[in-house]
């Protein structure tokens, strides 16, 4: 199974919705996940102050909220399957077929930041806007739409699909702007289907019991 | 000072010469003269002679020639100088073009529209440019005190052979625009053309490409406010009251207030329609202003309920048009057709017994066709700049016919119509949109209110909520057929909201013995307008559609079975009034077969489908070439074959059927509006979806019929064709047919009969 | 007042810095070639180049031009001999000519990072730009001429 995701190229560097509690980020040290025979979680060398306590069931159940976020609109439009991202809360293809680019920012005359600017465009059906608006780059494309929440789980745990992230980088990463950007789409687009609060929530809960993938 | 002649001859000459103009030669008011004068278009050039109203000429020979009509991207302004430089002998690289005012003493009918510019040009044109020549050569002779028949000319040159003299014709326009003008000069062979025939470079191609002013959004005048209008967001609302007290606030705003349209019992001339009759204007210094402090306007609408329109009767009089209230929803709105559709029509036209043959058919073929409502999305939105004082008025911007708006603009603002001034811009688009000029009379009434010059300005869900739509059309298409599968009737039976789209005249009645067309219609208070080629853009998809399916229940080839029929049309015509010339009609399915290699090796390698239709006076056939891209059909490449008489400008020529073929495949694939609760679901290109780049062909290979009959136009004929065309492609692609445009929508499933 | 470098001139200008570099340039500045199609980022009308990039001024506010260098249609060439222009013109590309400008700003850009652009790549930079005339074909051809004319040294860039 490790071996099948591992050899798919779906790859990022770019957590866009993944927040987690900055408390939580200053007390971890050294750290890094490699997986166990039953797909969890273990630490390697910590001396953070909330070592995970396994807990399957929690953390099943945990990231079956995670992931109702994590394929929502909000969050699933710029981690497509394809090259294009998707747009819309019905996640139709992007209109004029934008291309995600080596860096994952766009091609020649359709760069993401050309239309999208560094805050929310006033008004309905106007570009939203974050300062490093982009799509995961071409070598870790981090594809949400079509992953099952196993698949999904997996990936988002696994190195070799995280762009090599440790937990405290890829704490780290997870916590810039962009992500909090799903909370604040601009007008007329629905929101995740829960609260960044509960969302954050659910996601230390899943990591802290253990990061279990869920069985299909 | 401009030289203008005057005189009765020249006058009795332009009244000859604009034929198409009918009524409007009325008298010269000598507008025109004060008009340039205050443009200062002729600042920098003191003596301009005029001969005839579209030629000018220095007497340091600057040559200039006037264009009459409004340029929407048709390339008039190319086009029809090029008749006039042709016969007036020319260099046309030497010449200057200036689009006219709205004159149409001097300058003819002066409308965009109808693929009728060339077709209303040509010979009046033609004429004003060889009686320029022959009164230059007049005055020459009179110079030379030689014979007028011993001159030539070439090039904007007079030559008299024998006295080895020469001239160039700025050294006679004084005195040849003093020559009354000769009647009845015999224009060129067409066979000696050296200008006309040969492609000419837009123009304004360089003005265009370095950004110039050109349009009416570019329009700049001193003290120049913008207004935005408000306008009700349903069709079927009015305005109840509002509160501007935050909008006034704003910086940079002048002024809120409302303007009436027409007031009650104004009689409507065909192209005064108008959606929303009261509507707010926002007035301030910017337009980024006026759109924030617009979002700021607190508005309450209301129920318009029925509204009673009095419009102009055709032949005279008046009559009462009841517009009903209603908020439609799409759904609802085709819930109504099929209802509309199964009741008695109103009977179009009847050859033979169209009953009786299909009571003894042996096959019936029964197939309904659907369309949805089309937004014309001219990519500049409507706008137009207006300065309205109590003595006069002066209107700058894009407008398909100055001369259908001015006498609505005169009974609106109560002035004289020689104390309104319309001066065309080159126009972002038209498609028809621009033929109504609502847009124009708001800016009017919106400046006089304001009392200042004033230029308002559409944004795009202004321009495609505001309505003047190609209507929502259906139509039902029944064909009998003999145990032989011969086939011995026809019936069409097309209805629409709020007017169906059936040209009974039009094949295939003519080819056909038992025939039957009727129509029906939907009242509605959502507005149309005439859309790129009217009723033909909808006819060529259903009608074309049907006869691909029915040559395939008759076991035929879909070229062969029509140029069957055209041929039964030819040597035994049925019935009276069939519009088209059979030989052309079958001329580019002909033409169109031998390019595109029907049956040929492209067969094997493209889902292919054919269409042809006449219409605005001009024949259109295409191949259509489909391959799966992306698991999506796309069509790869497109066969057209085009036969409007003379062909005046052959690249320009080519670059309208492409681009008339592309748009063809955009609004059949993608193109459509709907509504709810008499709201538009599509308000701008995020959701109302414009062929793009990747969805254009890689070629549309086109090829002109050669003759030497007038010309007619091209911006309309090649469009409609188009739909029939990709449906026909895409059903053997897909193995399904497509009956409800766009194609890329949810098609209904069709028992097979 | 803010100060604002386009097409290698200062201007100075009296608006909100909220106020899309779209109606600065057309409202403020008086150089209306760059044009107003949609006010969404939808139809490409309103492209120039800011940095080098070809962004949609109708969403761009005037604060983000602030310390670049904004290039608009006008100051593309100095005498209209870019060879996206000379191309545009050879193969006489326009109808209305309305998206013309932010067709050719597009090109541009394009151009600049792809000598020798196939259709794909023409695709992916010019799916953004609307042309509701459909000279689509003739737009491709003339970004092939174009580049095939800078390739040779034609044109000023």
């Amino acid at each position: 199974m490790n071996k099948q995701i591992s050899n798919r190229r779906n790859y990022s560097s770019n957590f866009r919705l993944l927040i987690v509690i900055g408390l939580l980020c200053g007390g971890i040290g050294i750290m890094a996940f490699t997986m166990n025979k039953d797909n969890s979680l273990k630490v390697v060398k910590s001396n953070s102050l909330s070592p995970i306590k396994k807990d399957s069931v929690t953390s099943v159940k945990a990231f079956q909220q995670v992931y109702t976020v994590l394929m929502s609109a909000r969050c699933m439009n710029c981690h497509p399957s394809g090259n294009v991202p998707l747009q819309g809360d019905d996640s139709h293809l992007h209109t004029m077929l934008p291309q995600r680019g080596i860096d994952g920012k766009g091609v020649y005359a359709m760069k993401c930041a050309n239309c999208h600017q560094p805050t929310n465009t006033a008004g309905l059906h106007t570009p939203p806007g974050n300062p490093n608006w982009h799509l995961p780059p071409a070598n870790m494309r981090m594809v949400f739409q079509g992953r099952t929440p196993r698949q999904l789980a997996k990936q988002l745990i696994d190195p070799k699909q995280n762009g090599h992230k440790d937990l405290k980088k890829l704490i780290a990463h997870a916590d810039d702007g962009l992500v909090l950007a799903g909370w604040n789409p601009g007008e007329g687009r629905t929101l995740p289907p829960m609260s960044h609060a509960a969302f954050k929530k659910a996601w230390l809960t899943w990591l802290n019991t253990g990061a279990f993938a869920p069985a299909k | 000072m401009e030289k203008t002649n005057t005189d009765f001859t020249r006058r009795a000459f332009l009244k000859a010469s604009a034929i198409a103009g009918g009524g409007l030669l009325l008298h010269f008011s000598g507008l025109a003269k004060s008009v340039l004068a205050e443009r200062g278009i002729d600042a920098a050039s003191p003596e301009w002679n005029e001969l005839t109203g579209y030629i000018k000429i220095t007497s340091d020979n600057i040559i200039k020639i006037i264009c009459p009509n409004p340029e929407f991207g048709q390339n008039v302004m190319t086009s029809l100088p090029m008749v006039v430089a042709e016969e007036l002998d020319v260099d046309w690289k030497k010449v200057i073009v200036e689009m006219g005012p709205h004159d149409n003493t001097k300058l003819g009918p002066q409308f965009t529209g109808g693929s009728n510019s060339m077709r209303m040009y040509w010979k009046p044109l033609r004429q004003a440019g060889a009686s320029a020549r022959q009164m230059l050569m007049q005055a020459a002779a009179q110079n030379w005190a030689v014979p007028v028949e011993e001159l030539t000319t070439k090039a904007g040159e007079i030559y008299h052979v024998k006295s080895n003299r020469k001239g160039v014709y700025g050294d006679f326009a004084a005195k040849a625009s003093g020559i009354p003008v000769p009647k009845d000069v015999n224009p060129k062979n067409v066979k000696d053309f050296n200008i006309v025939r040969h492609s000419q470079k837009n123009v304004e191609g360089t003005k265009i490409v370095s950004g110039k002013p050109l349009f009416g959004l570019d329009y700049k005048h001193e003290g120049m406010l913008i207004a935005m209008p408000v306008h009700p967001p349903a069709f079927g609302l009015k305005l109840k009251s509002f509160d501007a007290s935050q909008t006034l606030k704003m910086p940079g705003i002048k002024d809120v207030f409302t303007i009436k349209l027409y007031e009650d019992g104004f009689e409507q001339g065909g192209f005064d329609t108008r959606t929303f009759n009261v509507i707010l204007a926002v007035v301030g210094k910017t337009t980024w202003e006026v759109m924030q402090a617009r979002k700021k306007l607190v508005v309450e609408w209301e129920p318009a309920g029925d509204v009673t329109n009095t419009m102009q009767g055709r032949g005279g009089g008046k009559r009462e048009v009841i517009v009903p209230g209603e908020l439609e929803s799409t759904e609802k709105q085709m819930e109504k057709m099929r209802e509309y559709a199964s009741k008695p029509a109103q009977l179009l036209r009847k050859d033979g017994d169209p009953e009786t043959a299909f009571k003894n058919a042996a096959q019936i073929l029964e197939r309904t066709y659907n369309a949805p409502f089309l937004a014309h999305n001219c990519m500049e939105p409507m706008n137009f700049f207006a300065h309205v004082t109590d003595e006069k008025a002066l209107l700058v911007g894009p407008l398909q016919a100055p001369g259908w708006t001015q006498p609505t603009l005169a009974k609106v603002l109560k002035l004289p119509a020689d104390k309104i001034e319309i001066q065309m811009t080159r126009m972002g688009g038209g498609f028809g949109r621009r033929a109504y000029g609502h847009y124009l009379i708001e800016a009017a009434l919106i400046s006089r209110q304001a009392k200042a010059p004033v230029k308002l300005i559409y944004s795009r869900e202004d321009d495609t909520t505001y309505g003047i739509y190609r209507p929502m059309y259906t139509a039902t298409y029944r064909a009998a057929l003999d145990e032989n599968k011969n086939l011995i009737a026809f019936h069409v039976k097309g209805g629409g909201i709020p007017e169906h789209a059936i040209a009974a005249n039009r094949f295939p009645a003519g080819a056909i013995d038992h025939y039957l067309a009727e129509g029906w219609e939907i009242p509605s208070n959502i507005t149309i307008g005439a859309f790129r080629a009217p009723r033909s853009n909808f006819n060529a998809a259903a009608e074309q559609s049907f006869l691909d399916e029915l040559a395939e229940a008759m076991g035929k080839d879909p070229i062969e079975m029509r140029l069957e029929l055209l041929k039964r049309a030819k040597e035994n015509p049925v019935g009276k009034n069939n519009e088209y010339d059979v030989d052309r009609y079958a001329g580019v399915l002909k033409l169109v077969k031998e390019k595109s290699g029907w049956n040929g090796a492209e067969h094997k390698k493209y889902s292919r489908g054919v269409a042809a239709y006449f219409c605005h006076n001009s024949y259109a056939a295409h191949v259509v070439d489909i391959t799966i891209k992306d698991g999506q059909p796309y069509v790869e490449r497109v066969t057209s074959a085009i036969d409007c008489g003379i062909v005046i400008n052959p690249d320009a020529a080519t670059n309208m059927v492409q681009g008339a073929v592309i748009d063809g495949i955009g609004n059949s694939l993608y193109g459509g509006l709907t509504h709810k609760d008499g709201v538009v679901a599509q308000n701008n290109f995020h959701s109302y979806r414009i062929i793009r780049m990747h969805e254009a062909p890689k070629s549309v290979d086109v090829h002109f019929v050669q003759n030497d009959i007038d010309p007619t136009g091209l911006g309309e004929p090649p469009f409609p064709p188009v739909f029939g065309a990709v449906a026909g492609a895409l059903y053997k692609a897909t193995g399904k047919r497509y009956y409800q445009q766009p194609f890329t929508s949810p098609q209904p499933v069709i028992p097979t009969v | 007042m803010i100060a604002l470098n386009i097409n290698k001139k200062i201007y100075h200008i009296d608006a909100d810095p909220e106020t899309p570099l779209l109606w600065v340039l057309r409202d403020h500045v008086g150089l209306v070639g760059t044009k107003f199609g949609c006010g969404v980022a939808q139809c490409g009308a309103c492209v120039v180049h800011l940095n080098g990039e070809a962004v949609r001024s109708c969403v761009t506010k005037l604060s983000r031009a602030v310390g670049k260098k904004v290039v608009t249609i006008e100051g593309l060439s100095e005498k209209n001999d870019h060879p996206l222009q000379k191309a545009w013109l050879e193969l006489d590309v326009s109808q209305c000519g309305y998206c013309q400008a932010g067709q050719i700003m597009s090109a541009a850009v394009l151009l600049k990072e792809n000598k020798n652009p196939t259709d794909q790549d023409i695709n992916d930079a010019m799916a953004g730009n609307i042309c509701r005339c459909g000279t689509y074909l003739r737009i491709r051809e003339a970004i092939h001429l174009a580049s095939e004319l800078q390739r040779k040294g034609g044109g000023n860039s």
